[in-house]
């Protein structure tokens, strides 16, 4: 009888301490739902997809294209709309021209041709456009400045054309020194490397070359960058970095920009950080746009192309950080250049890259670059004296190699192929540095990475 | 026994008993709710829903609502508060439970497909529904199953995607350098969001389709 009055009162105690669990963890759960961020007005969300015709050869359509990405019911495309602004040259009144939807989502759902007066005018057009979910009215300019910094099209009329043929591949120049070699690790003078089962594999994902000749690597996967001076590691200095893929470039002080991917944790917009030579952090400043390609020095400071207006953004205007509405309204088709100028890329249609040097908004000089095998991204674009460098990937399915052209007013001047020894990963455009007539390339295998000097003045 | 009778007899009377139990029990059910993850405090098993249309820029947002959810090997879950609920997983690790998807789970719902790799239909999944879905990144790239192919890279457009043997991305927008700005869930560092990519020229990366798109 007490053996049964006791498995009683242990059947109660189980009975009510699981109760009691579960009550408590229900209301932690309740709590701790609560406690993170609800989720947000899927309404709020627009985006934009859009290749603005930076560059046009006479005859081709001046058409302006854009996809509009906001969500609807069962995921199917939004009821989207809105208006392009644009005029002849950069300056008078803009005209408003309504988007209308097709059915091409290839190149952009939304479209408006440009009246044949303005795409005509020998000084191009400049355009920004108004997007707008037409159901929840959440809208989005682009570029986000409209009309202070609207997109701008150029007509390029005499360009020279540089008919590569077809590329052949496996004839490709060896380096003329190799300036750094280091295994994968995390020790002082080894680089890291991140490697999983569903990325990668993931190296350093930039370097630079400083005026010294010094290379620096950033180690983004040990949170460092690393300095080899005449082929010697030299030194690895701690950085407060995210370890994503970021972008680097050195400033002539030495001073070290960092474009991240993203800020800190809260902070989703991919930001700039800057550091002192000594790796002291200064300054984190977050891009206008919300993604970027490439960062450069420009001769005011760090430019960062961006996307979605594919312009270039000043970051930094003497000492004074710009906010993201300044870095909006001071944006422009090419990299800045020392001399004032201008240099705009673009990628045409599957096989074509057009190069142009501006002054102001007048077309200088250009080139087309045709091809009859593919061409992928123009990883380098910079001035070498009066000539200009071009690095830009031919590819197959199965093979691809980079093609350098030192091109000038006659057409190409010199070229060659170099192996794309990529075999891991690090920011789209930074692969290839200029310093003095010397390119410079970031290259990797199973084993390690390396950097290569190319010395373009040297006949062969 | 005998011995320990009189030492045990104090600690078998029913007050003890009771709270002895009571402590147990409470402990069970806290420690199984210290193994509480993202992925079981908030993610569902439902059945897809099937649809009769499928967009690429409606598809597009799919992507979207994943987006700074984060990344987490072999997910497939994510809530749309652009807060990533399981930062700092160790790689490698899909017991962790975390918030996002991986690279070839984002892929398999934003691509809207079926379990059944015989099945070419559209299926909305919720993003709160915990699939990854048969496919890996070698899957995808080698045009594993009805609803995928190979195709040329030169002529992806949006929402095609590059695969390697390892990775998968897909198309959001082409950019003025050549390369593209991909829709990813790339790693732990990186989560899920929009980045700039060259993997169009990369010979370790192959074109992928997604067939039977509306539009």
């Amino acid at each position: 009888m007490r053996a049964i009055r006791l498995i009683c009162w242990c059947v109660c105690g189980l009975a009510l301490g699981a109760g009691v669990g579960l009550g408590a963890v229900a209301a932690a759960g309740s709590v701790a739902s609560g406690s993170g961020p609800p989720d947000r007005d899927a309404a709020r969300i627009i985006d934009v997809g859009h290749l603005p015709p930076l560059l046009r050869v006479p005859g081709e359509p001046a058409t302006l294209r854009f996809n509009v990405f906001c969500p609807a019911p069962d995921d199917d495309p939004c009821h989207a709309g809105g208006d392009v602004f644009v005029r002849a040259g950069t300056t008078g009144a803009f005209r408003k021209l309504p988007l209308r939807r097709t059915d091409d989502v290839a190149d952009g759902r939304y479209v408006a041709d440009v009246p044949a007066d303005l795409a005509a005018s020998p000084e191009g057009f400049s355009y920004y456009a108004v997007l707008r979910n037409e159901d929840t009215g959440a809208s989005l300019t682009v570029p986000s400045a409209g009309a202070a910094a609207p997109e701008l099209s150029l007509p390029l009329e005499h360009a020279v054309v540089v008919d590569l043929g077809a590329h052949r591949f496996g004839s490709t120049r060896r380096a003329d020194a190799r300036v750094v070699a280091a295994p994968w690790g995390s020790a002082p003078g080894l680089v890291g490397l991140l490697h999983g089962p569903t990325f990668g594999p993931i190296g350093p994902s930039a370097f630079d070359v400083a005026a010294n000749g010094d290379v620096v690597v950033l180690d983004q996967v040990n949170r460092r960058f690393e300095r080899w001076h005449a082929g010697r590691h030299a030194a690895d200095t701690s950085l407060d970095v995210t370890g994503g893929i970021a972008d680097m470039a050195l400033e002539p002080d030495g001073a070290i920009d960092v474009l991240e991917p993203t800020g800190d944790a809260a902070a989703r917009t991919p930001e700039l950080r800057s550091f002192s030579p000594a790796g002291e952090l200064q300054a984190k400043t977050p891009i206008a746009d919300r993604t970027w390609s490439q960062l450069r020095e420009g001769p005011q400071g760090p430019e960062v192309q961006q996307e979605p207006s594919e312009q270039w953004l000043p970051a930094v205007h003497g000492r004074r950080r710009l906010s993201r509405r300044a870095q909006a309204s001071s944006g422009h088709p090419g990299r800045s250049l020392p001399n004032g100028k201008e240099l705009v890329v673009f990628r045409a249609g599957t096989s074509e890259a057009r190069i142009a040097e501006l002054a102001g908004a007048r077309v200088l000089r250009g080139w087309r670059i045709v091809s009859a095998t593919p061409l992928g991204e123009v990883q380098l674009a910079e001035p070498l004296g009066n000539r200009v460098v071009v690095v830009i990937r031919p590819y197959t399915e199965t093979q691809d190699e980079f093609l350098v052209l030192v091109l000038d007013n006659g057409g190409v001047e010199r070229s060659f192929s170099v192996d794309s020894a990529d075999w891991a990963e690090t920011a789209p455009l930074a692969r290839f540095r200029l310093a003095g007539s010397s390119l410079y390339q970031l290259g990797s295998t199973p084993s390690g990475m390396h950097v290569d000097r190319f010395d373009l003045e040297v006949n062969r | 026994m005998s011995l320990l009778r009189p030492l045990l007899r104090p600690l078998l009377c029913p007050r003890v008993v009771f709270l002895a139990a009571f402590l147990v029990a409470l402990s069970l059910v806290a420690a199984k709710a210290a193994l509480a993850t993202f992925v079981s405090a908030n993610c569902n098993y439902n059945a897809p829903t099937p649809s009769p249309n499928m967009y690429r820029d409606g598809s597009v947002t799919v992507a979207l609502v994943a987006r700074y959810e984060g990344y987490h090997w072999g997910g497939g879950c994510w809530n749309d508060n652009d807060v990533d609920e399981g930062p700092n997983e160790p790689l490698q690790t899909s017991s962790t439970g975390g918030e996002g998807g991986d690279c070839s789970g984002l892929t398999f719902k934003v691509w809207r497909e079926s379990l059944n790799t015989g099945d070419g239909g559209h299926y909305q999944w919720g993003r709160l529904r915990n699939v990854h879905g048969p496919y890996a990144a070698a899957d995808f790239k080698a045009g594993v199953g009805v609803p995928n192919a190979t195709y040329p890279k030169a002529d992806a457009i949006v929402m095609d995607a590059f695969a390697s043997s390892t990775h998968i991305g897909m198309v959001y927008q082409r950019a003025t350098s050549g390369a593209d700005q991909i829709v990813e869930a790339k790693c732990e560092a990186c989560g899920t969001n929009i980045f700039t990519r060259t993997y169009r020229s990369d010979s370790a990366y192959g074109g992928v389709r997604r067939m039977g798109w509306t539009g």
